[in-house]
């Protein structure tokens, strides 16, 4: 029975247990009641509630009616939840050639509410005795409301079952369409369908996966070509470090609070005390860590890099301007190019991605120098991605990436680190540097 | 009557293509009647392997599909043919390694089907190690 059916997947190296058709069936069946769901309940809405409050404000014929009673209508509802009420009126009008008399009546709807000062409100606007304009169902002279109108409500809660249809409907019509398919045909299947309205040639890309670098090229330099934008990693990196900072001191300085307190009414709790200490140790290295990096942030000014041409091709030279502001007495300053693999992977309910460096070399270094204040270290070296090395791939999964890297030293301060991505293009023929 | 079968074989037995070289290759079934072929799959295509997920793009794909095609014996060797794209180059990364391969798949209307599918290699981009570092 194994054989035919496998109920779950796993991953075994490079392959994948279970059944394609039962994990389609299951899929297909989870839309299916969820397409379901929307589907009743929109009819309900439709038919209960839009449909009778469209033929009342397009239908009904207009009669003028006694108002003889009026009360704030309840339902009951179930042990533990809030009474629901509603308006409620009794009239005498004239519909169809005869007097009739119609009791509970206010919109078409009927519905409750929870808010009774609301429905009192409508209540007093009304009086005993006063004639008012009401309107019946010429199908049903005795249906009879008081209130006509459009409830807004209404039209913006049918979005709720819409979005199940659309949701349930579509992934279902997915599931049919991709019965049984190959992995390749769904694959094709899949790219027909995945349009992007963004960019127009997507569909005759010269270089399928390889990223475009638009970002790379879209600031010029000043010295050189282009001006290659600096990687936002860094910007994140102070900002999770803040973000732990805060957050963990502030946790730490709670417990801190109340062992103070306790020792100071003259009942320490010394064990708590204790406890406390590590944590306390590791909010300090976090203020320290923290520290370092708005040191390098504001302490280190901007990293310039311009470079000659941009993609890259292996085997080809191309120069790179390197410009670092800032007073700053250098240990080192250095430059590298680097690739680096990045491969993303479930396990279990975790997303995990490892990043392994293939490849690194030192395209420049300079020790022991100073930048004075206001006057820009700067200085020119070359890059050459090695002849038949892996150009830049791009996919949902894995990636291979290459950049630039500016390493710095400062006497008395943090190293730094900035990364500069870069795109490498395959080299076709003609291309290579022999 | 001998097991189905599926042969595929390309024209290039070094099967090392260029970026924008033309493959060219042919493929047939044997120990099967025509009648019993639903449909047969020839792509051309890379995945991924290694540590993270299978990424896939299929270059190159059509469906044979003797109900809707002209009568099509698939017992005759039958001609399969694209230029190739110029990336992804095949990889033998760390943990990242492209792999291009040309992928028959027979399907019988009793359900089974039969796969066939031979690798071969775009590019000739070393494994990283070589790289100087």
């Amino acid at each position: 029975m194994s054989r035919l059916f496998r109920l779950y997947e796993k991953k075994r190296g490079g392959r994948r247990t279970g059944s394609k058709t039962v994990g389609s069936f299951g899929e297909a069946l989870f839309f299916g009641i969820f397409f379901v769901v929307g589907c009743g309940t929109m009819a309900y809405m439709l038919v209960a509630l839009a449909w009778p409050e469209w033929r009342a404000n397009r239908q009904f014929e207009e009669t003028t009616c006694v108002l003889v009673g009026k009360r704030v209508g309840s339902k009951e509802t179930a042990e533990g939840e809030p009474v629901q009420f509603r308006p409620e009126f009794a009239l005498k009008y004239e519909a169809a050639g005869r007097a009739r008399e119609a009791d509970g009546v206010y919109d078409v709807t009927n519905l409750y509410s929870s808010d009774e000062a609301g429905v009192k409100s409508v209540i007093e606007q009304f009086e005993v005795g006063k004639k008012y304009p009401c309107w019946y169902d010429p199908l049903d002279p005795q249906r009879v409301v008081l209130v006509r109108g459009y409830s807004l409500w209404l039209y913006v809660s049918l979005l709720i079952p819409l979005s199940f249809i659309v949701i349930g409907g579509g992934r279902m019509i997915y599931e049919l369409a991709h019965w049984n398919a190959s992995e390749e045909r769904r694959s094709v299947l899949d790219s027909a369908a995945a349009v992007d309205w963004f960019e127009a040639e997507a569909g005759e890309r010269h270089f399928p996966n390889v990223p475009d670098g638009s970002n790379q090229t879209n600031s010029p330099g000043t010295k050189l070509a282009y001006r290659l934008p600096i990687s936002a990693t860094f910007g994140w990196t102070l900002f999770a470090a803040m973000a732990a900072c805060i957050l963990w001191n502030a946790l730490v300085a709670g417990f801190v609070v109340m062992v103070v307190r306790d020792i100071a009414l003259g009942e320490p709790d010394w064990v708590m005390a204790l406890t406390l200490l590590p944590f306390a140790a590791g909010g300090v290295w976090l203020i320290v860590y923290f520290s370092r990096q708005i040191l390098v942030a504001t302490g280190v000014g901007p990293t310039r890099l311009e470079i000659s041409d941009h993609p890259l091709v292996p085997g080809m030279p191309y120069e790179v301007f390197l410009s670092q502001a800032g007073r700053l007495n250098m240990r080192s300053l250095e430059v590298w190019l680097a690739c680096d693999e990045r491969a993303t992977y479930h396990q279990g309910t975790d997303t995990r991605t490892e990043i392994r460096r293939v490849y690194e070399y030192r395209c420049f270094v300079r020790e022991d120098f100073e930048i004075p204040q206001g006057l820009p270290f700067e200085s020119r070296c070359q890059v050459q991605v090695p002849e038949g090395a892996m150009h830049s791939f791009l996919a949902i999964y894995n990636e291979v990436s290459w950049k630039l890297i500016v390493r710095g030293h400062v006497k008395g301060r943090p190293k730094f680190e900035r990364e500069f991505q870069i795109v490498v293009h395959p080299a076709l023929a003609g291309q290579l540097v022999s | 009557m001998m097991d189905p079968r599926l042969s595929l074989m390309l024209d290039e037995p070094q099967r090392t293509f260029r970026p924008g070289e033309l493959l060219a290759g042919q493929f047939f079934l044997e120990g099967v009647r025509p009648e019993e072929i639903r449909a047969v799959e020839v792509s051309v295509l890379w995945h991924t392997e290694g540590k993270g997920d299978e990424d896939m793009a299929v270059h190159f794909f059509e469906r044979i599909d003797p109900d809707l095609d002209d009568v099509v014996d698939l017992r005759q060797p039958r001609r399969l043919s694209t230029v190739l794209p110029n990336s992804p180059l095949s990889y033998h990364g760390q943990i990242v390694k492209i792999r291009w391969c040309v992928r028959v798949r027979a399907f019988f209307w009793h359900g089974k089907e039969l796969a066939a599918e031979v690798p071969f290699q775009l590019g000739a981009v070393p494994r990283p190690q070589e790289a100087p570092v």
